[in-house]
Parts: C-alpha cells; structure tokens; sequence
C-alpha cells in the first residue's frame, strides 16, 4: 500500500462520519470531561434550540434541569470510569424552558494514546415516542375493557387482534382465533356479505350500524349490530378494517314481540270494528224477522219487513267479504292493487268516519299491482286510518290518494293520508315513529307508527310525516312509498331471523 | 227507508218540553199497564224496529237516534226505561245513561251493544260509580222484551 494514502483515506472518512453527523436527527453532541460542549451538530440546534455557537464552550449543565443536575455528576464518573451509558430515558430542557423526554447514549471519547478526554452523547427527543405509547396503552385499555367485541381483520379477512368482547360474544379466545379468516364468524348463507364489507372497505367506506347474524363457536347464531371501518397505514392506504360488532339479540327479542303485540292490537281493533258492522244489522235482521211473523199484518207490510231484512244481510256479507279475508294472509308476497287495500280498510271504518262527520276523499292513480304481503300493508293503512280518525273527533276530511312515482332508482307507489284533525305539535313529530311513544295517554300503544314503519322499511319503502297545529290549517298528512322491486329485499330481512330462532 | 206501520212509534210530532206533562196520577195509571221506553241507537233500522217490538209487547215505546234527542225527550215522555246503544257518535250511550240518572233518578237503564271493544267506556262508568246491565248485539227480541222486565221488577 503506497505512503500517505492512509492520510486521504482518513481524510475521507472524517468528511463521511461529518456527513452522517450532520445529517442525523438526533442530537449528536460532545463534551470535555468538565461537561463543556466541544462540537453540536444539527439535530442538537433542532432538537434542543440553541445553535451551535450559542453551545460550544459552554456548560451541558444549561440542558438539564436543575433538579437533576446531579446527574451529570454521575453520567461523567461513569465516563471517566471508560463506560458507556446507553438509552438513558430522561428529562432535558429546551431554550425555551420545556421540558422534553429524552433517550441518551454517552460514550467516553479517547485520544490517540487511549486516554479518555471527553464524552460523545447521542440524545433522542422521545416525547411523541412516549405520548404514541401513552395512547396506544390507553387505547388498548379501552379496546379490552369494552362490551362490544372489537375485532380487526386484514385486506384479506385473517383477523388480526380479538378482544374481550369479542370473546364473549363469539366464544373463541384470541389465541385459537387470530389468523384465521373472519368466515368463521359468518353463517355460509351469509358469505356473500363479506364479499360486499371488503369491496367497500378496499374503497375506503365505513359500514355503520348493519344489522345482521354471526356464529357463535358453539354453532349458535347471534344478532348483531356491526360498524366496519378501514384501518389505513401512515401512507393513508387501507391496510384492514376494525370491526365493532354489539350483540342485539335481546332488544330484536323484544322488537319482535312488540310487532308482535301491535299486530294483535291492530287486529283487535280491526275486529271491534268488523263486529260492530256485522252485529248491528244482525240485530236488525232478527227484529225485523220477528216483526214479519206478527198476526195482522198486510202482505205489503211482510214484504217491507222482509226486503230490508235482506238489505241489512247484505251489508253482512258485503263487511264479511271485504274483512275477514285479510286474515287468510299466508305471509308470502302477491301481486295486489294498493287501491283494494286501502278501500278494504276504509270500509271497515267508513261507518264510524261517517258518525263522526268526516268526508272521505279518495284519488287512485296505481294501475300497477305491487308485490307485498296484504295484511302487513292493510295493518299500516288500518292503523294510519284510525289515526287519522282520532284526530279529528268533531269531523273534518280525510284525503287518501295513490300514485305512480318515478324515482332514481326506480318506479314505486306513493300513498298520501292527509287529514284535517288537530294536528301533531313540532316537539312531539320528531318522536311519532318512536316505540312506545304516544300521544293518546291510555288509548295509544306508541307502537303502531313504529310499526308501520318498520314494515314500509322491509319493502325498501320509506314513511313520513307532517304536521300543522295551526288554527284553521292543522293537520297531518302521512306519505309513504313502496318501490316495485321492494319484496325481493324483503325476504332475506324477514325471514333470516326466524329461521335462526330454530337454531337458539 | 220508509218502513210500514213505523210512523207512531217514532214520534212525527215532538211534544213540547215545558207545559207538555200528563197529569201525574193519569200517567202513573197508564204507566202500569204501559210502561215507558226511549230507544236510542243511532242504526235507524234497529231502533225503529226494536221500538216497533216493544209496542207490539205492552210497551209504548218512542225512538230517536242519538243521545241529544234522547235528552230533549226526557221532560216530555218520561220514559220508565231506557234502552240505549253504546258506540254513537256525538254522545256515547253510558254517557247519555249518567246524564239521565242524574236527572230522572228512576229510570231504569239498559245498554245495548255489538262491540266487544265498549270496555274502556264501561271501566269508565264505574269508576265514576255507574254500572248498567247490558245486552250484547244481536239479541233476540223475546229476551230483550225478557231483559226489559225482568229490569222492572228489581
């Protein structure tokens, strides 16, 4: 190796070494066994805010607080001693005065002949270091403590982390579960939606509040409620998604039991009414029978008697045509006119409408059949109809009208029951579609709105409401809307809980 | 509808409230052997009918169809019974049989019904104090006539 060549080749590695010095984030920084600063590079200006000049020559004392000055009195024996102290976690102070976390390495520096003339000290600014990991404690805190199972899974539906929740919901520890693919948790019927999670994940949208059925480990079904979101990586690019799914199988319990029940109510009033309808001109038809047997009668008198006994009988049947056949509803879908339906419930109601002085007023413009279960749809309109006539106990009118609408995503029907009667107050519309709200006291169950709009909702239709109090003007006009292609929706909704009840 | 031999019964000509009464002691003589009875129902047919009946049973019977008339009638006919419909508009039939106790103590009140839903407005009643025997619709006139009696003789 030729002379003086080992001279350049330090030469270059000297300049290399005051590169990477000053370019490292870190505060790289040296002292003299005295604790002056002899050299301050970059990382140390940005770091601790004083500029090399102001440093150099000057105590390492202005960088640590006063109540931990004594540490520098150990750092330096140790330094003196020939150790090295790595990732010392402390507290240094900033020009400005703040206090900052750090993480220090000191080494002791040494001349040619090995004698220790001083110290390098390398320090990290960990303040967002600690706060990432104060908040990923208090985070995983939160995760664990929570009632709701929280799970993440990858772009390829492995899941990755299990809480506590989640073992209780589902059954599985995280152990057995983590690696394996979220399939588990979704009955094989069902498959298809995860298909439709991940789509939209990978498109960075959030599921919220989804209702649907999972498996428990033990091949049990549960209801549940789940929001979905992407987990997305520093770059913002969807790496996962987190899962919150909360077990609704209980309040679904009780949401069937109150349809339930307000089916049942709705069909007691409907048959108060009916029997009301029927029982009346039976009375009469027995009277006038009676009547028709007397002594003494003219043969036109016998004829008078007879032919309004028929009259009335007809009425009977006519109700009984028209009534009890909503109860044969078998609960699959047919192809009906909205406009029967509605004239079906209208004749139940047409007499007491007619007592108490309220016109009706019917437009049909549906020439289309519509495909959905006839008793579901005769409950909401017996039910909108009855309202309607509770309002307006002193008369008034009662608009009915259906039409053809053409809507973005395609052709429905729209019903519109506007009334006349006193009218809805503003604090209390926002709540009419709420369970067991009323405005009736003892009279109303609170249920019925929300019912039907439970059942419009099945069919992919939506239901809504307005409302005047104003004197002259009051009123309160309910619009709903059924889509043709409705039904179809509707099956999976409907039935896949009752067949899961089997299950439990 | 215009139904044969109905005009007497359902009093044509309203008497007057005041200055229409009867002598006291002639109208208790007829009164035994013809008691009184207001039918009230708001089915026209049924009440017609129900009062035909009655006269044709010993009673002497009037009918009107809601419960306002039934009160503007009470001075003048002073019914002994009163047979009243439940489900009417304007005024139910418990309420016009309170009213009516209230002012003509003695008159013996029978509700009729063909709703099974009156139970509310019969609660209603008696938590008030009022309880009225009832017949369920469609009843035959035999028992009605039956019921009526057997009323009186409490």
């Amino acid at each position: 190796m030729p002379l003086g060549k080992p001279d350049v080749q330090t030469a270059a590695a000297k300049d290399f070494l005051a590169a990477i010095i000053a370019s490292s984030d870190d505060a790289i920084v040296s002292k003299d066994l005295n604790g002056i600063v002899s050299s301050w590079n970059a990382g140390a200006s940005r770091i601790f805010g004083y500029e090399a000049q102001e440093m150099i020559g000057e105590s390492i004392l202005r960088l640590i607080p006063p109540d931990l000055h004594h540490e520098e009195d150990f750092i330096l024996g140790k330094i003196r001693a020939g150790e090295r102290i790595e990732h010392f976690e402390t507290i240094r102070v900033r020009k400005n005065g703040e206090r900052f976390p750090v993480s220090v390495t000191i080494s002791p520096v040494r001349d040619g002949s090995g004698t220790i003339i001083g110290a390098s000290k390398i320090a990290r600014d960990i303040s967002e270091r600690l706060r990432e990991d104060e908040s990923r404690f208090r985070l995983a805190a939160l995760v664990d403590s929570a009632d709701d199972a929280i799970i993440s899974k990858d772009l390829n539906g492995i899941i990755t982390s299990w809480n506590n929740g989640a073992r209780r919901l589902f059954g599985y520890q995280a152990a057995e579960i983590i690696g394996q693919p979220i399939f588990r948790l979704i009955p094989e019927n069902l498959h298809h939606e995860e298909d439709e999670i991940l789509r939209k994940l990978k498109s960075g949208e959030k599921i919220e509040h989804y209702e649907t059925i999972r498996i428990h480990k033990s091949g049990e079904s549960r209801e549940v409620s789940v929001t979905i979101s992407p987990i997305r990586n520093s770059h913002g690019q969807v790496i996962g998604a987190s899962k919150i799914a909360r077990d609704i199988s209980d309040r679904k319990k009780v949401e069937r039991m109150a349809v339930q029940a307000e089916k049942l109510a709705t069909t007691g009033r409907m048959a108060a009414a009916i029997a009301h309808e029927i029982n009346n001109p039976l009375a009469s038809v027995l009277n006038l029978i009676y009547l028709a047997r007397q002594d003494g009668l003219s043969n036109q008198e016998i004829r008078d008697y007879l032919s309004t006994a028929e009259s009335e009988l007809e009425r009977v049947s006519h109700i009984a045509r028209q009534t009890l056949g909503y109860y044969r509803d078998t609960g699959s879908p047919s192809q009906v006119y909205l406009k029967d339906l509605m004239e079906n419930v209208l004749s139940v109601y047409r007499r007491k409408m007619l007592g108490q002085n309220i016109a009706v007023d019917t437009r049909y413009n549906d020439l289309r059949k519509i495909s959905v279960r006839p008793g579901e749809i005769i409950q909401v309109f017996s039910n909108l109809i009855s309202n309607a006539i509770d309002a307006m106990p002193r008369g008034g009118r009662l608009a009915v009208s259906t039409n053809h609408i053409t809507k973005e995503d395609g052709d429905g029907l729209q019903v519109v029951i506007a009334d006349t009667g006193h009218g809805i107050r503003r604090h209390n519309l926002a709540k009419v579609f709420e369970p067991f709200f009323t405005t009736k006291g003892n009279l109303g169950t609170g249920i019925g709105l929300w019912v039907a709009r439970q059942l419009v909702e099945r069919y992919g239709g939506q239901i809504s409401i307005s409302s005047s109090v104003e004197a002259n003007d009051s009123g309160t006009t309910i619009t709903i809307y059924l889509p043709f292609n409705g039904s179809g929706r509707n099956e999976h909704w409907a039935k896949a809980p009752e067949s899961n009840m089997g299950v439990q | 509808m215009q139904l044969a031999g109905f005009n007497v019964l359902t009093d044509q000509h309203r008497p007057h409230l005041v200055g229409s009464h009867a002598d006291p002691s002639e109208a208790e003589d007829r009164a035994a052997a013809h008691p009184r009875v207001l039918v009230v129902d708001d089915e026209r047919i049924l009440a017609d009918t129900t009062a035909a009946i009655l006269g044709r049973s010993g009673f002497r019977a009037k009918a009107v169809y809601d419960g306002f008339e039934a009160l503007e009638l009470m001075a003048s006919f002073r019914p002994h019974y009163l047979l009243t419909d439940v489900m009417m508009p304007t005024m139910n039939g418990v309420e016009l049989a309170i009213a009516i106790t209230k002012m003509y103590p003695a008159t013996k009140i029978m509700l009729f019904s063909g709703q099974a839903g009156i139970n509310e407005i019969l609660e209603d009643s008696k938590t008030q104090g009022f309880e009225f025997p009832l017949l369920a619709k469609p009843v035959h006139p035999s028992r009605l006539v039956e019921g009526l009696r057997t009323l009186g003789n409490i």
